[in-house]
């Protein structure tokens, strides 16, 4: 799924820039660039392809690249008897490469793709096109990748490029490329003013070299102590910055796994601590969210078609449906089962373990045993590069939404009538009622409100992860720890367990893997609760046999 | 965790002193001292929140005191410390205790509740080899006919009267044999006849046990009452007679104060 | 029936004994009926009433546990797994050097690139070291995982979620194919056991009637304790709590005692389950196993002592009935199943009649004292 994901996306730049060449650049070059392809394409001697390699070389249109791309997966075909070059355009839909018009293919076209030399060097091209680009991130890659090549015939053409730029940051790039370059070719002097630029600016591609460099300088008869206290000092410079940022994105993981517990368990908070129902289905609930989104997503997909604004904001409207869905499963269970079994919490817990198989194998037989696809709209794909931690936008997202649910349930718990007949209730149930607090109302209500919790905690990681009819399985367990170790009845005890649970468990996997860290964060819960049993904010009851 | 007896020509049984105990801020037990005497029967009154029953958890090891002192002197002079110990512990030194809402296990039988309350061995393996012997069952017939429930012997406890219950309860006190009962609210949701007859139960073990009764019903109190221990807002402010305490200004305060504001 | 006798009525005796023909005569049939006839057992049968019993076993382990004490343990397929693992690790020995490298070490291990076995897997060329291990294991996990949180006074639900959490990590720590114990596949393949042929149907029957064996020396022993005064405290635990520990009882030396005698007897069905499954893998302590235990005892008829032998028999029963005839709606099955059973026969099918007793005569007598609504735990 994340693959085809990417891959769709890519299609989708590619479009935007040759979209964006289109308008930037003199059409003429660009037909000159199509006549010259074809001419590649269908041309079969050796050193014609050599001088229409060099042809491209000089002309540097963008179509170049995207037509390159679309040579490399096979979405080129040639026909010898019409002599056409055909690029595929979309699904089953095909363009002349020549002249742009969609055509429809001549019965022996045959798939054509370069050789392996020959996408070397149009690889080459495509990266000197890259150095040209009117996306700036796009030519600040293509200049480090020159750079560590350390081919010394590119350091010219860097030196020249970067004189070209008026974008600091993209200039800064590129002379870094250069010192990389120079690591290995320049003088000596060029070579100390390297590493300093290197270590100062904390280029991570270079500590290797400046590392090579260090033991090559210290280790021959004579020592080149300037050439070593540099080297010496880069690296001090370039490993603290990486210890900073191993400790940012470790934070920011641990953030966003925690945000996943906070949703998938803030649910649970309330359906278990606050109203004291241990709800096995909680994790069939958030499978529900999840397939919500997918019937949503589907809906759009077949009305809307995937180009539409419709699909770039179905995530948005499936939200509420997710909460509404599984809102409506609670309110149904709480009526249906629940509502009988208040002050039996063993007895809950098995009627809802009976309704999970339930549900469970109910999404089987629906929806298949397999995993089904949610595709992550394109404002919710791609990370934001912080200082060199990639954060991905859905996981900002899920840190956002948790940060939400978190304000809006303790602004409806404070400050809404409900919120107010929810803490009577779950204070002391028979006074409340005796009191006029419609408890069996309030009692539906809440139920159905955790549970679209569960629903939403769903919508969320349809986006991270997959969805399946056994997903919640995978959260049960953890969101009942969560709930636990939060101290049962208080939902500030869960946020802050959920974030400080994920915080640990992230902190570890880097030292254990991922499975003995999930292993340690569950022995260690278990432990803590041996010495907490009340968890972090203990309920403190005033009934005798407690 | 024994040491020098502190009151060695006395007669003491327990001694409480500067016992403070908070619960989330709230002042449950504040400088309490207290001493109970070998076989006094002793009531111990006041209003509600005055801290009888965290008194109770206190001395049971149910709760622990934050600051102060609990020592139970032991018949052979020793003393004990009873902050250091567990529920069962501190039971099987000789302290038994009967809860306000009676406490019996409603699926056994009258017999068997007594059975499980003898003064035996209570370690995990005595007990899978334990046998009533000839003894034991004469031990429990006793007790049985003080507290009335010989014909009900293999009746289940759950399905006795709510007074019933609690004569079983204060049965399984006394199969225990401890020297010190404490007994919470012994008349609660009895009839006339029945707390008069409890009374005179109480009134018959006293000099035997050394008895502490926590108790609402006035009525009740001057009927068994000897020496009476006021407690407010966790803190003695009168102990004497019956008559004296009840016709203190302060404890009227304490009484009608709380009950203008009611 | 007398006060001094094991089984509480003649009904129970004589379940017990019909148990007992039952353990006796299948493997007769096995040896005797000429295959073809109505009568003839298959050694597989054998082998799959022989799981049952196992089942069963475990069944009766977490009854003690949880109908008796009240303590609710959902990881009580933890220790049958252990038990099966000790086990196991006997029979992959066996195996020697006819495995697929052709090694005195496991497949599993040569794949790790081990060239010696580890120390802890040495005792268990030794079937009876594997027994014993079988029981030691679980009952030592349990004796941990126990003092530690009946101490901290952990119960109720919190137990619950707790042991199913513990499950749940050693499932995950068992999945790892570096942990030594087979990973993902676990261990199977047998070929030997107790120095004969894996396949020979002796081997089905002596494991059936070890099984059997299990079965009933179990239900002795733990009819045994439940009519002395250690299960009148045990009983009294489930019920009041408190009351026993004001009493002079340390509550938790008691729950830890059953416990770890639960978890090992566990642990012995999980050993004797293995050689009649022909395999173990991780399985088998997913945390829904540990519920599919739970199911079969409120099925049967939690706090009795034939219910769960009952409730395993027959929903291993029905399971094998229905995932033959309609593999999809098993689950569905089950959960309306055990819905219906949680919500209306609490006291499981061997309740049903006393239940149905009730109601009947409940209808007769209008005068009906409130009936006091027992707390579950």
């Amino acid at each position: 799924m994340m693959i085809t994901n990417k891959f769709n996306f890519m299609k989708t730049l590619y479009l935007l820039f040759s979209i964006l060449g289109m308008m930037g650049v003199v059409k003429a070059d660009e037909t000159k660039a199509r006549e010259v392809l074809v001419a590649l394409i269908s041309s079969s001697s050796k050193s014609e392809e050599a001088r229409y390699v060099e042809d491209l070389t000089e002309l540097g249109d963008p179509i170049i690249a995207n037509v390159v791309a679309s040579w490399r997966v096979g979405e080129i075909s040639y026909s010898k008897s019409q002599d056409k070059v055909y690029i595929v355009s979309g699904f089953e839909t095909y363009e002349d490469l020549l002249t742009g018009a969609v055509i429809s293919p001549a019965g022996d076209r045959a798939i054509d793709r370069p050789s392996r030399k020959l996408r070397k060097k149009l690889s080459r091209i495509v990266d000197f096109l890259d150095l040209k680009s009117p996306d700036l991130e796009k030519r600040m890659a293509a200049s480090r990748k020159f750079g560590s090549s350390q081919k010394p015939e590119f350091i010219e053409v860097l030196r020249e490029f970067e004189a070209k730029q008026d974008d600091p940051e993209v200039a800064a790039a590129f002379r870094e490329s250069i010192a990389m370059s120079l690591l290995e070719n320049g003088t000596r002097d060029e070579r100390i003013q390297s590493v300093k630029l290197l270590g100062d600016t904390y280029v991570f591609a270079a500590r290797d070299n400046i590392a090579k460099i260090l033991k090559d300088a210290s280790s021959g008869e004579t020592v080149d102590e300037e050439l070593v206290s540099s080297c010496k000092s880069a690296l001090i410079s370039i490993d603290g910055r990486q210890d900073l940022l191993d400790i940012v994105g470790t934070l920011f993981r641990g953030l966003s796994t925690g945000s996943v517990l906070l949703l998938v368990s803030y649910g649970l908070a309330i359906t278990f601590g606050q109203m004291g129902v241990i709800n096995m289905a909680h994790g069939e609930f958030i499978a529900l969210g999840g397939y919500s989104v997918y019937l949503v997503q589907n809906y759009v997909l077949k009305h809307f078609g995937e180009s539409s604004v419709m699909y770039e904001w179905y995530f948005v409207i499936a939200l509420p449906i997710a909460f509404g869905v599984t809102a409506l499963a609670g309110c149904l269970l709480e009526k249906g089962l629940i509502q009988f079994l208040y002050k039996r919490p063993l007895e809950s817990l098995l009627a809802t373990w009976a309704v999970s198989m339930i549900m469970q194998q109910a999404l089987r037989l629906y929806f298949g045993a397999a995993n089904v696809s949610v595709s992550s709209p394109e404002w919710l794909s791609g990370s934001y590069d912080f200082g060199g931690v990639m954060m991905s936008y859905n996981r900002i997202a899920l840190i956002v939404f948790a940060i939400f649910v978190v304000i809006v349930t303790s602004l409806l718990l404070s400050k809404t009538n409900w919120g107010l007949h929810v803490r009577a209730t779950m204070q002391n149930r028979q006074m409340a009622s005796s009191l006029g607090v419609p408890s069996s109302r309030v009692n539906m209500l809440t139920f159905a409100f955790g549970s679209g919790l569960a629903g939403l905690a769903g919508a969320f990681i349809a986006q991270i992860g997959n969805v399946g009819p056994s997903m919640g399985q995978t959260y049960i367990v953890d969101s009942f720890m969560v709930v636990v170790v939060g101290g049962v009845g208080n939902l500030m005890g869960t946020a802050i367990s959920s974030l400080g649970i994920g915080l640990v468990d992230q902190g570890l996997q880097p030292l254990l893997g991922p499975v003995m860290g999930k292993i340690s964060v569950l022995f260690g819960i278990i432990l803590f609760l041996q010495f907490r049993p009340g968890g972090i904010f203990p309920a403190r009851s005033r009934s005798l046999d407690d | 965790m024994s040491h020098k007896p502190l009151y060695k020509d006395t007669d003491l049984v327990l001694s409480i002193e500067s016992v403070m105990k908070s619960f989330d801020g709230f002042r449950a037990i504040n400088d309490l001292n207290f001493y109970l005497g070998e076989g006094e029967l002793r009531t111990i009154i006041g209003p509600n929140g005055a801290g009888k029953s965290t008194f109770m958890d206190l001395i049971t090891g149910r709760t622990r005191p934050d600051e102060g002192s609990l020592i139970y002197h032991q018949d052979d002079g020793h003393d004990m410390d009873l902050t250091k110990l567990r529920e069962y512990e501190i039971n099987r030194l000789g302290i038994s205790r009967k809860f306000q809402a009676p406490s019996v296990y409603q699926q056994h039988t009258v017999y068997d509740n007594i059975v499980l309350s003898l003064n035996k061995d209570r370690s995990v393996l005595k007990s899978l080899f334990y046998r009533v012997s000839a003894d034991d069952r004469e031990f429990i017939d006793e007790i049985l006919g003080t507290i009335r429930l010989k014909g009900m012997i293999n009746n289940l406890a759950g399905s006795l009267s709510h007074g019933q219950k609690q004569w079983l309860e204060i049965g399984m006190l006394l199969a225990q044999q401890p020297r010190i009962l404490l007994v919470d609210e012994p008349a609660a949701g009895m009839s006339d006849e029945e707390t008069e007859r409890t009374g005179e139960l109480l009134l018959s073990l006293e000099g035997k046990h050394s008895i502490i009764v926590v108790e609402h019903d006035m009525e009740f109190i001057r009927q068994i009452a000897r020496k009476v221990t006021v407690l407010h807002q966790g803190h003695v402010i009168k102990e004497g007679k019956f008559l004296e305490v009840a016709n203190d200004p302060t404890v009227k305060e304490v009484y009608l104060g709380r009950q203008k504001h009611e | 029936m007398n006060r001094n006798s094991l089984f509480d009525s003649k009904a129970e005796l004589g379940l017990v004994w019909s148990l007992l023909a039952f353990v006796l005569v299948l493997p007769i049939l096995n040896m005797v009926a000429p295959e073809g006839s109505f009568l003839h057992v298959s050694s597989f049968q054998l082998s799959v009433w022989g799981k049952y019993l196992c089942y069963a076993v475990l069944a009766v382990s977490l009854n003690f546990l949880w109908g008796y004490t009240g303590l609710l343990c959902l990881g009580q397929c933890l220790f049958f797994a252990l038990g099966g693992y000790a086990f196991g690790m006997y029979l992959m020995l066996m195996i020697g050097d006819l495995g697929g490298y052709k090694s005195s070490l496991p497949d599993f291990m040569i794949f790790l690139g081990y060239s010696e076995l580890p120390m802890y897997w040495k005792p268990f060329y030794s079937p009876y070291f594997a027994l014993f291990a079988a029981m030691w294991v679980p009952g030592l996990v349990a004796f941990l995982f126990g003092l530690l949180a009946f101490r901290s006074r952990i119960k109720g639900v919190y137990f619950s979620i707790l042991t199913q959490a513990l499950t749940y990590a050693a499932a995950l720590l068992f999945f790892r194919n570096d942990f030594t114990f087979g990973g993902n596949n676990g261990f199977t393949d047998f070929k030997f056991i107790f120095g004969q042929e894996f396949y020979d149907p002796s081997v089905a029957r002596g494991l059936f009637w070890g099984s059997g064996a299990l079965l009933l020396g179990v239900y002795v022993l733990l009819a045994w304790l439940l009519k002395s005064k250690f299960g009148l405290v045990q009983r009294a635990i489930r019920d009041s709590e408190n009351r026993v520990r004001f009493s002079g009882y340390s509550t938790t030396h008691y729950k830890v005692f059953i416990f770890v005698l639960s978890a090992m007897i566990a642990g012995l069905a999980g050993a004797l389950y293995v050689p009649q499954a022909g395999i173990i893998n991780p399985s088998e302590m997913w945390p829904t196993k540990g519920l599919d235990i739970v199911v079969w005892v409120a099925v049967g008829g939690r706090g009795s002592k034939f219910g769960p032998i009952i409730g395993a028999i027959l929903i291993n029963l029905l399971k094998s009935y229905t995932t033959r005839e309609y593999p999809e709606s098993w689950l569905l099955i089950l959960g309306f199943v055990f819905l219906f059973v949680v919500l209306f026969m609490p006291n499981g099918v061997v309740g049903l009649w006393d239940q149905l007793k009730e109601r009947f005569s409940k209808k007769r007598s209008a005068s009906d004292p409130g009936d006091e609504i027992l707390k579950s735990n």
